[in-house]
């Protein structure tokens, strides 16, 4: 009926998670290769995640990572050649260069275009999909108007984020590294494993920063309109849960499955306030609805 | 060895000619609300005709960039858009959306498709990518030296265009990978060519912000705050050049359709002369050094001017709109 998933970066986190709310989990840190234990990075963990998450029911999907160098390409392919032997679902590609490669390497299994494909319109679509994409996460600037669009007028199902931060930058550098005295070259401390947050120094904006890529502060908070969701038919949807704790990704992703649940069975709503308020909670810098209606990232709507 | 082509910035129709004048090979212009840049350095459907014709007449040519992230409801206009420029002679556009690109090259099959540098490319495999959907040239990162140059031409056939600037190795330099701006401040516009924008300058929305640019507090959960920003000036490139024609380069690119147009006919003027002397076989490019310190020197002050005016639209940008807009 519909599909919850969530993130999953190393072996650690997979057995540490309560994942009981999802139904997909998509394996990797896709913004850092030196991220510890990262999936995208070590295919000697593979063959024992995608055992571990059939045994717990649920699909994997392998992301790879997004931004990858010429340099970093022998990791990937190493990767991508182990996963191709394994029974994942799908990959998880952000970067266009590799889905040539992996046309070239005779994938046969899905692909889905991560965040950061950039993936704007319905044109777009049909070119991915010639290179197996089956799946897009649409660019978190897409309206749910346009995402819907897309997935009337195109092959391709859209992936939607209902929860978490928003991924809004990701570079090729790391940025905590760099400003906590880390030479280029030199071997990572791992320092983003504290929490770390760009805040204007007149203090009126925030964002979240994990390195190499740059979150929005306010959590996306999609719950106040999960009917609207089920109603358009849309299926596939996501909790972004990068850096958050174990706590967070469960209780989450219970608040949706549970709100989808209801939706699609038709069951009313009811009083989603004591669950926003739980959500709001867990949320450092508040929620947002993102670029859902139309408005600027940060700002929360609601139901009017 | 191939003369490589000099493209210059044509932000209005007098910097346009001014270009061709100094002898750029290729201009290229931004339709309002089609090219991530805000509307003084765009230019009307008119202008864009004039500056075609202008190129024309001298032998030069027009590349448009259309390269925004359309939205999927303005498909329909992006294709009118690239229809009437390539009827009035223009060579070839400058695109970000791998969808536009095939879009283009099935609307006009002989025009040549540049790949911008909104497309976030960070290996050579994105360039085999581009041109098997279509592209014939694509725009390297800026980071990108001699190394990843040769690693591209063993991978892919398209053409290679490299900017003339050179930027530090380190800070979050991510072009087309970079919807900051948008999630902390959001505008609507209208053209007057009517065309309602609203987003990022991904989108076609009048400007990127620059709010990376502002000042920041950096801190872990338990550490004082480090103040900051997040980017670096970049600096204009000379030393590479020789090299980088070698590899077969073919095209250097001028940025700056926002600067004055004094500075765009200084530096067409000096990277013609540069260019022409490797062709004639000059290799030592210290003979440039001088002029070269006057062009960075004043290259620093403008971009510095540049980030002021929008960081200050950023802060008012509920004021009023500016002559050739209106905000909705």
């Amino acid at each position: 009926m519909f599909e919850l998933s969530t993130n999953v970066a190393s072996p650690q986190q997979l057995r540490r998670g309560d994942f009981s709310a999802y139904d997909a989990l998509y394996l990797g840190e896709f913004s850092c290769l030196s991220y510890p234990n990262n999936f995208c990075a070590h295919p000697e963990f593979l063959a024992e995640a995608v055992a571990q998450v059939y045994e717990l029911g649920k699909k994997a999907y392998l992301r790879l990572f997004a931004v990858p160098s010429n340099h970093d390409l022998p990791t990937v392919r190493k990767v991508i050649e182990t996963a191709l032997a394994l029974p994942f679902d799908g990959f998880e590609v952000h970067n266009l260069g590799l889905l040539q490669m992996l046309k070239e390497m005779g994938n046969t299994k899905p692909i889905h275009l991560g965040v950061f494909g950039n993936l704007y319109t319905d044109a777009t679509a049909r070119v991915v999909k010639d290179y197996g994409v089956t799946r897009v996460y649409p660019n978190p600037e897409l309206s749910l108007d346009e995402a819907i669009y897309i997935r009337d007028n195109t092959p391709i199902d859209v992936l939607i984020p209902v929860h978490g931060k928003i991924p809004l930058v990701v570079a090729e550098t790391c940025f905590i590294h760099e400003n906590s005295g880390g030479l280029p070259g030199e071997d990572c401390k791992f320092k983003c494993s504290q929490e770390h947050w760009l805040t204007r120094s007149s203090g009126d904006w925030s964002l979240k920063d994990t390195g190499c890529m740059t979150l929005s502060g306010a959590d996306l908070c999609m719950l106040e309109h999960v009917d609207r969701l089920a109603a358009a038919k849309l299926n596939a949807f996501y909790v972004q849960s990068h850096g958050e704790s174990p706590e967070y990704i469960a209780k989450v992703g219970r608040i949706y499955r549970d709100a989808f649940t209801r939706a699609f069975a038709g069951e009313a709503e009811g009083d989603v306030a004591p669950l926003l308020e739980e959500l709001s909670g867990l949320a450092k810098m508040g929620l947002c609805n993102g670029y859902y209606f139309g408005d600027a990232g940060r700002r929360y709507v609601g139901r009017t | 060895m191939k003369t490589p082509a000099l493209l210059a910035p044509g932000g209005t129709l007098e910097m346009a000619r001014v270009a061709v004048d100094e002898g750029a090979d290729i201009v290229y212009v931004g339709p309002l609300g089609w090219s991530r840049r805000p509307y003084e350095s765009e230019m009307t459907d008119e202008d864009i005709r004039a500056a075609i014709f202008y190129a024309r007449e001298n032998g030069r040519q027009v590349r448009i960039v259309l390269n925004t992230f359309p939205s999927p409801f303005e498909m329909d206009d992006f294709a009118r858009k690239v229809q009437l420029y390539a009827g009035w002679g223009a060579s070839g556009f400058i695109v970000t959306d791998p969808g536009a690109i095939r879009l283009i090259r099935g609307l006009v099959p002989d025009t040549l498709i540049h790949v911008s540098i909104g497309s976030g490319v960070t290996n050579s495999w994105d360039a085999e990518f581009y041109r098997e959907i279509g592209a014939d040239v694509i725009i390297l990162p800026y980071r990108w030296g001699e190394t990843e140059i040769a690693e591209t031409r063993c991978v892919s056939g398209i053409g290679l265009e490299v900017f003339l600037f050179e930027t530090v190795q380190t800070g979050k330099i991510c072009p087309g990978k970079c919807i900051m701006s948008s999630y902390l401040k959001f505008r609507e516009w209208l053209d007057i060519e009517g065309k309602a924008t609203s987003g990022s300058a991904n989108r076609g929305a009048k400007e990127c912000y620059r709010v990376c640019q502002t000042n920041w507090d950096f801190a872990a959960e338990d550490g004082d705050p480090v103040k900051l920003k997040l980017r670096r000036d970049a600096r204009l490139m000379l030393e590479q050049l020789p090299a980088f024609v070698e590899l077969g380069v073919e095209c250097f690119k001028i940025s700056g359709r926002e600067r004055p147009v004094p500075m765009i006919r200084d530096l067409v003027r000096f990277y013609r002369k540069a260019l022409d002397g490797i062709a004639a076989g000059q290799t030592d490019m210290s003979v440039y050094v001088d002029e070269l310190a006057t062009l960075r020197g004043r290259w620093t002050v403008e971009k510095r001017k540049r980030v002021d005016v929008l960081m200050d639209r950023a802060e008012h940008y509920s004021d009023a709109a500016p002559s050739l807009a209106v905000a909705q």
